[in-house]
């Protein structure tokens, strides 16, 4: 391991206390750290990561973390839920490359090029994608058999049209309610890199500095969205969203409707199914390719990672990132069992199964579902690399609103948070802050 | 500096000491109030003329923060426009309903005590908690209003997921703490001489009249002080706006308020150098504001004189 800054190697030298945060989570998640770092201790004994700090109490996380690093007693690592690429723009995340060479599994080819791209900024890597949740479409096998439409995985829609067309045999309307959506067209922020990529474009252009939200492509691919939602859901979202949880996930304590049998199709990510809603006795369900837009050619899928950093400050950069490396190759499993947030690291053995999954629907379809989600993470389009995430992420919820609740055109929704975010991110490049 | 020695030197051993020994009683909070407020205030103030991300070094841009502020960030005047709106709905409609509970609270029935602490105790309630209380209760989806709405035979609404609606709920929201109102109000109430009221009474006027001309006039100082206090605190809401509408103000930054237009420049954009120039247009602006309320208090409020 090579040594950097002024620590000393691991296991030489006098015992060092490696302090590690997260920024969260439900149930034993962050107590799960505790289990993985006892493990951990065995291999390093002059090593000992602290008790995990779980959250920041009331406070918000990353509100914190950066107070923690202007004043330079940051934690030694953590999580980040956040874009790596906008910290370490702003000066507050170590870089790790030198020290990815000498590892055992955070190597660079260790990780897909799509996904350690949301850890880089300006040619080095500040982050490790310790685990990264892949995506793809969730359909409901009985609904899809009591229509009499074929269910097989191959047999899903290939292309937007074939989609649509198969989401109106679906959708049924009681008034005002809609009762039942087959499937409702990209409507959130994170997941519209994706679907921009499906369509032969993309949001943000990396290697030119570039946001590209109003290219030809993406107005055309929101043109689209809201021709649908027009034809087969009344044009109005508003009446959408009153009538359920359509979003495939618990949201803010309302289950999703999918439970209930209410929805046909909906995007997933890999960490939901081992959630009640997908693992419902009587629920049968399947997940398929995403169908490529009339601009594009290749069914490509989104991914949502959890990153590793190492602020800048840290008094243990060698040991924090041995712990780092540790969790990537080998604690991960152990994260895994409870919490199937994809192992992104190609040395983590890929049979791994959630447990949950695995009790409710049986080992064999466990096998099958995550076979499917670690291919759709091969499949990965560049998502979460820009050093302004989170105000474009802003800048897109709005444009979407404005789209959505009909305030603009797509045209001049996308031109105007083109405009802020190209802006925004001029200004990094310019300042270097 | 010249007037000190002198008035040092007027004074005895014994003033002296006990001059030292106030100084020295006051200074603990004249340390916390130079270090914890004047500091920050500040250093706010010089922050809002730099480009500064927290962590690395603030870089002096002069008035570049302001100029962007008002011809280049379309969210300030939608956060001002949310919260001026939030202001003239919320505090009229929470000085007349914390008044009208005092009035209630200052009959004598039986269980006073009861009603008193009934009043009160959702003050005490976290705001975070009541938030997501009445994210449940106005739910569009099953939630408790409009299904109490369309049990009567109205239709349901979008509540939080109408941009017309959603600010209504926050200043419904905000009424969850008449209470603290009402009980400044009450102790106004109870400093009222019965003798006043009696005799009023006495000569023939009303309830109606008695209040009007009596208890109301009587009470403009207590107003003056919940107005003053309300004006501050709605220009500060932010807890329920976050949460109800996250950073983006949602639906349609309709929830996006003046603070929560700073959070979200200070700690999610890293511009805190820009959320610093907020800050201080948001202070000069309350500043003004409570100037402004205490120069009308001359023609409106009562004072007691001899």
């Amino acid at each position: 391991m090579a040594a950097c800054g002024t620590s000393t190697p691991p296991g030489v030298g006098e015992p060092v206390t490696v302090v590690f945060w997260t920024p969260g989570g439900g149930g034993d998640f962050c107590a799960r750290f505790d289990t993985i770092a006892k493990d951990f201790r065995k291999s390093y004994p002059t090593i000992h990561i602290g008790p995990t700090q779980c959250g920041a109490g009331d406070q918000e996380f990353t509100e914190v973390l950066l107070a923690r690093i202007a004043a330079g007693n940051p934690p030694d690592a953590t999580i980040l839920w956040t874009s790596p690429a906008a910290l370490a723009a702003r000066g507050s995340l170590q870089p790790l490359d030198d020290l990815m060479q000498a590892a055992q599994y955070a190597q660079a080819e260790n990780w897909p090029p799509a996904v350690l791209a949301s850890c880089r900024f300006q040619g080095k890597t500040y982050g490790l994608p310790v685990t990264a949740g892949s995506c793809g479409l969730w359909y409901n096998l009985e609904m899809f058999e009591q229509r009499g439409i074929p269910a097989d995985r191959d047999d899903f829609p290939k292309t937007w049209d074939e989609l649509r067309r198969l989401s109106k045999e679906f959708t049924l309307w009681k008034g005002d309610r809609l009762e039942i959506a087959g499937f409702i067209p990209w409507h959130t922020a994170e997941d519209l890199p994706i679907w921009s990529a499906l369509n032969g474009s993309q949001l943000y252009d990396a290697a030119n500095r570039r946001y590209t939200l109003d290219a030809e492509p993406n107005v055309a691919m929101m043109t689209y969205a809201m021709e649908w939602l027009e034809q087969e859901y009344k044009g109005d979202f508003a009446k959408v969203m009153r009538s359920g949880n359509w979003e495939g996930h618990e949201i803010e304590g309302r289950q999703p409707v999918t439970m209930d049998q209410r929805q046909a199709m909906v995007l997933t990510y890999s960490w939901n199914i081992s959630t009640p809603a997908y693992t419902q006795p009587m629920l049968r369900w399947d997940v398929a390719r995403f169908p490529v837009g009339p601009g594009g050619n290749q069914a490509v899928a989104g991914y949502w990672p959890n990153w590793l950093v190492i602020p800048k400050g840290t008094r243990h950069v060698v040991q924090a990132f041995t712990w780092l490396d540790y969790l990537s190759g080998v604690g991960v499993k152990e994260w895994f069992r409870d919490f199937p947030d994809l192992p992104a690291n190609r040395q983590v053995p890929r049979d791994l199964l959630p447990v949950a999954l695995v009790t409710a629907k049986g080992e064999a379809f466990a096998r099958d579902i995550m076979s499917f989600f670690r291919e759709q993470l091969d499949a990965a389009t560049p998502m979460w690399d820009s050093p302004v995430q989170d105000f474009a992420t802003d800048q897109i919820k709005r444009a979407l609103e404005q789209m959505l609740y009909k305030v603009a055109k797509p045209r001049d929704a996308l031109a105007e948070a083109q405009k802020a975010c190209q802006g925004a991110l001029d200004k990094v490049f310019k300042t270097g802050a | 500096m010249a007037l000190f020695p002198s008035w040092w030197a007027r004074r005895g051993p014994m003033q002296r000491r006990e001059a030292r020994a106030g100084l020295l009683f006051v200074l603990p909070w004249v340390l916390s109030l130079l270090l914890l407020t004047a500091y920050p205030v500040l250093a706010t103030f010089y922050m809002s003329f730099t480009d500064y991300n927290v962590v690395q070094p603030p870089t002096w841009v002069g008035l570049h923060n302001y100029r962007t502020m008002l011809t280049a960030d379309p969210a300030f005047w939608t956060s001002v426009r949310n919260t001026a709106v939030y202001t003239l709905l919320a505090v009229p409609l929470g000085l007349v309903g914390s008044l009208g509970l005092a009035l209630l609270l200052n009959l004598s029935v039986r269980g006073l005590g009861v009603y008193r602490t009934l009043v009160y105790l959702p003050v005490l309630a976290p705001p975070v908690a009541s938030t997501i209380i009445f994210m449940g209760m106005f739910a569009p989806d099953g939630g408790l209003i409009n299904a109490a709405l369309q049990q009567v035979g109205l239709p349901a609404l979008g509540w939080l997921q109408d941009p017309t609606w959603s600010k209504p709920v926050l200043v419904i929201l905000s009424l969850w703490g008449l209470g603290a109102g009402a009980l400044i109000f009450l102790a106004g109430l109870q400093e009222i001489p019965q003798a006043l009221l009696d005799a009023a009474a006495i000569d023939g006027a009303g309830p109606w009249q008695r209040f009007r001309y009596i208890t109301l006039p009587l009470l403009t100082p207590v107003i003056l002080f919940n107005l003053v206090i309300a004006v501050i605190g709605s220009f500060h809401v932010f807890t329920p706006a976050l949460i109800i509408g996250g950073t983006t103000g949602k639906p349609l930054e309709s929830t996006l308020m003046f603070m929560v237009h700073i959070y979200r420049n200070a700690f999610r954009y890293f511009a805190m150098g820009y959320a610093s120039a907020l800050a201080v247009v948001l202070f000069v602006a309350v500043l003004v504001l409570t100037f402004a309320i205490f120069w009308s208090a001359r023609a409106w409020v009562y004072e007691a004189r001899g």
